[in-house]
């Protein structure tokens, strides 16, 4: 067939650009759809980008570093007194093993820097930060080069390093003479085999006389990918030095576990949100695309009766939501990578890798995905519109609707409501599909919203559990410089301590904290035991199973001790303090999230802990209604300037701060993007009745009634969407903390996931209803102020 | 010639004009009308003189660009959106071209909700109802919906409507206009039967023959300005 001249390729461009901007009436028109589709795929954008972020963070950076650094497989410990070098360095030759460093000698120190709590040092001497094993990477500063300087684990600044900086002295409180070392420098081990180093002389010198000398040697293995291939490596160390050299080990999975966990014990929520976030997105795109169609059956019609083809249609409708969806899904890339970077800050510095950002290919996958599921969601919408007839078309947008609802208002008529409130309700009825869709909406916003809450309740509890800051706000730490005053010893002092607390009005309990690392038959590994000097009952802990350890020879202990060495509730087991072998049994399993096995108990069952030395800190809770800020105060006047020890704040809690932000933030979002698939909805039922609108306000109803009437529209669904909405949070909790938990290597006490009784879900239900009148007031409002002549001229 | 206002008017228009666009030709330009009470004054003109938007301005539905408009003794070019719907309900029964039923809605509840939304009685407001059901000849409709009746039916129901809350004033555009003859000419006599009752009636019709048989009073909008103000039908 002759196509004519002139018609060229480019001529058939235009005219299809032109066709396609008369069959939508062009986005200018739709300014407000765009916007919600926009808006939508913002959030669902930016909460799947997290996601992938998190998913990434959790593993990738450590790898990467640990590769980068030549990460030590397994970092073991040994007494020289027991081993010569030449037996270390024959170690180095055994099969499987790949690489090693050392011997380096090291050192234990209690650390005091200025206004910080003391803390113990693990020091190692080497001359240089590289090697074929740990290659460790100087962040700031300069390498130990001569006795009295430090480098630090950790990142620099006021956040990093303990805020410490560089120039800042760290006294050894724990060794005569108290000697002082200067910071020089800041450096990442990625598998943090010393928390600071010094030159080796300086670490000879830095060894308490009388204590076996130690040292550490760093190794790769051929094979280390498992636990079990690690204990492998290292017994064949072990078998191949002298009884007694190795006094332990630690393992780069330990070291992966510790530094992953924060980013990936948030994967579940965020994923959770993500989903949420991407459902809703397809729903209301789907919905803004089909109601378009509907609206504009009539100009469909006319269009391809003027020659507009089904495939220029289909390009028209997919077009319409195309440009804000693109948008969208670029400014929600944008906005996830901003969600992420305080989460992923958290663990870049970590690992002297530089910043941490979000991957390329999930700024990348997160749009796509989305603009993928996007038009998916507005191929049906628009593949219908194409395949309608012009006579269909035409006849199908001029036709009265369908007599959907009719019943709803015969029985609505029936009730004694206000009528503009009984017209409202039963509206929903007559467009029951997009009645559905409004529904979805809601209800998945509204279980964002009170799954949040839920979540963040668990997680209060949890964190009380863990930090005990809710039970005991108060701890009191020894500087362990021993007497700055009067000459007391470090008894003396605490029991003046004691005495003032004793003394303080608002002491309401107080209980001393001992911990050490312990030895526990059949488990290879460290065990760390926690011993209190009396009742801790009080403090909080999350009982998983059993009951709190009710007299002698009773123990808690963690989820990570029971999984690890296999016992149960009842099991009796014996606990080696190096000085001390006591027989205890379990009474209780309790909330403490760690990969390293934790016994708990009193003083009495594990004297062995519970020695000065050991001495950590004192938990103090207050009587109600006691202010910790001046409680501490006065506390630490009582004391005076003389006394070793000082009141400060519990430390701890901080990935609950960054997880609280996240979920308040994610549910913010997704209950945005629910308010706004209602505000769509609404306008576009606003916008196809705004004839039978002009009717109501020829007979007479207000704008106030009108705006009863239309926010009535949504109540209906609202009321439902709720009732779906509080199972769904709790399931939605349930499933989310226990993924949190295992992540976690921990079990969860059962009153963590009971944080919804009937009346805060009832109430919290009402999220629903508070969702849908939000997005429903602003075209209501519209509605409800529009001329009734104007209204009515839309026939 | 144009009648002068007088004391007992119900409707009063003092200069009204209305642009919809600016720059464009107004709709009604500087229009002066009243009518007295009992008065069936029907509005002619060809399609686009403002008859439409005249009766919208009478009815509180728009407001003028210009002018003022008083109707049943109330100045209504000023009031607020609230007061505009208090005053429609109370003063003003509107009966349209294509009936404007609400479908979803049965006969009973169309004629019952501008009761309802002046806040009339449940029972006051079912009583008469069923008074003006049958005053129309089709209370065996009441529980009928719209949409499966005829058009004659339909306009019935949307002057039992009109009349639920007794208005003063009953605004008609072209209520005839989607019947055919013998249906428009039983519209008309109901239209009559009422205004010899009292009632004050404004009709907008584009059909001379049933203005002739029906008001005593016509004018005639030529582009938005009234060209003739006559007793009977002008020519």
């Amino acid at each position: 067939m002759n196509r004519g001249p002139g018609v060229s390729r480019p001529r058939a461009a235009a005219r299809w650009l032109a066709a396609i901007r008369t069959a939508t009436g062009g986005l200018r028109r739709h300014k407000l759809q765009a916007m919600v589709i926009a808006a939508v795929l913002l959030i669902a954008t930016a909460s799947a980008t997290l996601g992938f972020a998190l998913l990434a963070a959790s593993n990738a950076p450590f790898r990467h570093a640990f590769s980068a650094q030549r990460g030590a497989d397994a970092a073991v410990a040994v007494n020289t007194a027991h081993a010569s070098p030449a037996q270390l360095a024959a170690t180095t030759r055994l099969p499987g093993v790949t690489a090693a460093a050392g011997p380096f000698a090291t050192a234990t120190v209690t650390g005091q820097a200025d206004g910080q709590p003391p803390a113990q040092l693990t020091l190692a001497g080497r001359a240089s930060p590289g090697g074929p094993v740990d290659d460790v990477v100087l962040s700031a500063g300069h390498w130990p080069s001569r006795p009295g300087q430090l480098v630090l684990d950790g990142p620099a600044g006021p956040t990093g390093g303990g805020g410490l900086q560089l120039g800042s002295t760290v006294t050894a409180t724990s060794l005569p003479g108290h000697p002082t070392l200067t910071v020089v420098g800041f450096a990442n081990s990625v598998t943090s085999t010393a928390d600071g180093w010094v030159t080796p002389d300086e670490a000879d010198q830095l060894q308490v006389s009388g204590a076996p000398a130690s040292a550490q040697m760093l190794y790769r293995f051929t094979h280390a990918g498992s636990t079990a291939q690690v204990r492998a490596d290292v017994a064949q160390v072990t078998r191949a030095l002298p009884a007694g050299a190795v006094a332990g080990a630690s393992s780069w999975l330990s070291a992966q576990d510790a530094e992953t966990s924060n980013g990936s014990i948030m994967e579940p929520f965020v994923v959770a949100f993500a989903l949420i976030g991407l459902i809703m997105a397809v729903l209301i795109v789907g919905n803004v695309v089909s109601g378009a169609v509907v609206a504009s059956y009539y100009r469909i019609g006319v269009l391809k009766s003027l020659g507009l083809t089904p495939g220029q249609v289909v390009v028209a409708y997919l077009g319409r939501v195309g440009w804000p969806a693109l948008g969208g899904a670029l400014a929600g890339v944008v906005a996830g990578n901003l969600l992420a970077l305080p989460v992923l800050s958290d663990s870049a510095g970590a690992y002297g890798v530089g910043r941490q950002f979000v991957p390329w290919w999930a700024s990348l996958a997160a749009p796509a995905g989305m603009l993928a599921l996007t038009a998916l969601a507005a191929a049906g919408p628009a593949l219908r519109a194409g395949r309608l007839s012009a006579v269909q078309a035409i006849a199908a947008g001029r036709a009265p609707r369908a007599g959907h609802g009719y019943a709803a208002h015969r029985l609505v008529s029936r009730l004694r409501l206000p009528r503009p409130a009984g017209l409202g309700l039963a509206a929903p009825f007559a467009r029951p599909a997009r009645t559905l869709v409004s529904l979805a909406a809601i209800a998945f916003g509204a279980t964002a919203v009170i799954f949040a809450i839920g979540l963040h309740s668990s997680l209060s509890r949890a964190e009380q559990s863990q930090t005990h800051a809710a039970a005991a706000p108060v701890i009191m730490q020894g500087e362990g410089g021993g007497p700055k005053g009067p000459q007391q010893s470090p008894v003396q002092q605490e029991a003046a301590m004691v005495a003032v607390l004793r003394a303080q009005p608002g002491t309401a309990h107080y209980v001393a904290e001992y911990g050490n690392q312990v030895t526990v038959a059949g488990l290879s590994g460290a065990v760390f035991a926690t011993a209190y000097g009396g009742d801790a009952s009080w403090l909080g802990f999350g009982l998983i199973s059993g009951h709190w350890p009710s007299g002698p020879g009773q123990v808690a202990v963690n989820t990570a001790f029971l999984t690890e060495s296999g016992l149960t509730i009842g099991s009796p087991f014996t606990v080696i303090t190096g000085t001390t072998q006591t027989t205890v049994r379990v009474a209780a399993e309790v909330f403490d999230p760690s990969s390293t096995p934790d016994v708990l108990g009193t003083a009495q069952t594990l004297p062995g802990v519970a020695i000065g030395q050991n001495l950590e800190q004192y938990d103090v809770g207050l009587t109600p209604g006691t202010s910790v800020a001046t409680y501490m105060r006065a506390v630490n006047q009582a004391l005076g300037s003389g006394s070793a020890w000082r009141a400060y704040p519990p430390q701890g809690g901080q990935f609950y701060s960054i997880a609280s932000a996240l979920i308040g933030l994610l549910a913010l979002m997704v209950a945005v993007a629910a308010g706004l698939g209602v505000l769509n909805t609404v306008l576009m039922t606003t916008r196809d009745r705004l004839h039978d609108l002009g009717i109501y306000k020829a007979l007479g109803m207000r704008p106030r009634q009108l705006l009863v009437m239309v926010v009535c529209w949504v109540a209906g669904p609202a009321v439902l969407a709720g009732l779906l909405a509080a199972p769904a949070a709790v399931a939605l909790n349930s499933a989310t903390v226990r993924a949190m938990a295992g992540t976690a290597h921990t079990g969860i006490p059962a009153s963590f996931l009971q944080v919804f009784p009937p009346s805060r879900l009832a109430l919290l239900s009402l999220a629903a209803l508070v969702i849908a009148a939000a997005g429903a007031l602003l075209p209501a409002s519209w509605a409800a102020r529009a001329r009734a002549a104007v209204a009515l001229r839309t026939e | 010639m144009l009648r002068q206002a007088m004391a007992g008017d119900v409707i009063r228009l003092d200069a009204v004009t209305k642009t919809y666009q600016a720059g464009a030709a107004p709709a009604l330009d500087a229009v002066h009308l009243s009518v007295a009470a009992g008065e069936v004054l029907a509005v002619m003109g060809p399609s686009g003189s403002g008859k439409s938007t005249l009766l919208n301005l009478v009815a509180g539905l728009d407001r003028p660009s210009q002018g003022q408009v008083t109707v049943a003794g109330r100045r209504i070019d000023n009031l607020s959106e609230t007061a505009l719907a208090r005053f429609r309900a109370r003063h003003v029964g509107i009966i349209f071209q294509f009936f404007n039923l609400l479908d979803d809605l049965t006969v009973e509840d169309n004629v019952l909700l501008p009761a309802q939304l002046a806040g009339a009685s449940r029972r006051q407001a079912r009583a008469r109802a069923q008074e003006l059901l049958a005053r129309m000849g089709i209370e065996r409709y009441r529980d009928a919906y719209p949409a499966r009746m005829s058009g004659g039916q339909r306009q019935r129901v949307a002057i039992a409507r009109a009349l639920v809350n007794a208005p003063e004033l009953l605004l008609a555009d072209e209520p005839t206009g989607a019947l055919d003859t013998a249906t428009g000419q039983e519209i008309a006599g109901l239209l009559r039967e009422l205004n010899h009752e009292g009632q004050t009636l404004v009709l907008v019709t584009h059909d001379q023959a049933l203005a002739r048989r029906f008001a005593a009073r016509t004018v005639q909008l030529v582009d938005g300005q009234l060209a003739a103000d006559s007793a009977g039908v002008p020519a």
